[in-house]
């Protein structure tokens, strides 16, 4: 309890004896944020309309849906569109969990629980859309392979179980990645700011440095990098499922003709 | 004395490797082909992700192991 409450004041310099603000881990935190405002401001104008965004936070939005937009229709295709909200609203709920994390001693996504509920939701849905593009019985029957003859059935069986598997790990791999990343910041965060405990004598006193508030560049990388990477591995096996659905190909040789 | 954190280095090391090498293919790619940048950081935060998880992996196996 008391590691994780240096943990969560790591920025205002804390630890025994160092009550009140620390310059270094201040000033670092003003530095980011400006830069981070200044990055945003440039950029958020580049390729809209003026005449229909002319709200800031509208620019700024925008910006981000047609970034998560262009990374899903890449992968998925043109029929990605449809599951631009979902997709969404993971990387939304996924940015805002993180965000907590580098300022709070825990945060959603650092519980493994929160992140196995959010990975059984993607891949339900994921196995919901296979059995909608593809019909029921041809979504269970592509898990056992190919056709082979009839005497090789043991090892039709055998691919069916083993793909079943490995679609129960995907769960695994996706939760277990995010809390990794989430917790493992933490608990690095909680090594650094350890390292430079005590190592101020002032007056009486011996300050600390907090140099877990270094990790804070690196930590916000990590935090849009993960939110991101959840959205992606989310659109790639939406793809998996879901290719065989050619339908901008049949209008556009509909078209054709 | 526990050898942990011995093991643990080395499995940074893998992964620090993995990664380097990821993002070296990924950067001659870029510099090859500008005009396909979008794509390849695609592909590259995938691989990325993939490699990172064995090391995770690693450790929450390696740290709970040791523990008992």
């Amino acid at each position: 309890m008391v590691t994780n409450l240096q943990n969560s004041v790591w920025l205002l310099g804390a630890g025994e004896g160092g009550h009140g603000l620390t310059p270094v881990g201040l000033f670092a935190y003003a530095f980011l944020v400006i830069a981070i405002i200044f990055g945003i401001l440039t950029a958020s104008k580049n390729g809209l309309n003026p005449r229909y965004f002319t709200n800031r936070w509208t620019q700024r939005t925008e910006q981000l849906y047609l970034f998560l937009e262009n990374m899903a229709l890449g992968i998925i295709g043109p029929h990605g569109k449809r599951y631009m909200p979902i997709l969404f609203t993971f990387w939304l709920v996924i940015f805002i969990s993180n965000l907590f994390a580098l300022f709070m001693p825990s945060a959603p996504t650092a519980d493994l629980s929160f992140n196995l509920g959010m990975a059984l939701i993607a891949i339900g849905y994921v196995q919901y859309e296979g059995m909608r593009a593809n019909g029921v019985g041809k979504h269970w029957t592509h898990f056992a392979g190919p056709k082979l003859p009839i005497a090789l059935i043991p090892i039709t069986m055998m691919i069916f179980v083993i793909e079943i598997i490995s679609e129960a790990m995907k769960n695994l791999s996706l939760s277990l990645r995010l809390f990794g990343n989430i917790d493992g910041g933490h608990l690095a965060a909680e090594s650094l700011n350890s390292l430079g405990k005590h190592i101020i004598p002032v007056g009486g006193m011996e300050l600390s440095i907090p140099f877990g508030a270094f990790l804070l560049p690196i930590k916000l990388l990590t935090v849009v990098v993960q939110a991101l990477i959840f959205t992606l591995l989310f659109s790639v096996y939406l793809s998996l499922v879901t290719h065989h659905d050619d339908h901008g190909d049949e209008h556009a040789t509909a078209a054709a003709h | 004395m526990s050898m942990l954190p011995l093991a643990l280095g080395l499995a940074a090391l893998g992964c620090a490797i993995g990664l380097g090498m990821i993002g070296m293919a990924a950067m001659n790619g870029m510099a090859r082909q500008p005009e396909a940048i979008g794509k390849m950081q695609t592909v590259m935060l995938i691989a990325l992700a993939f490699v990172e998880l064995v090391f995770l992996l690693t450790l929450f196996l390696g740290a709970n192991s040791f523990k008992g």
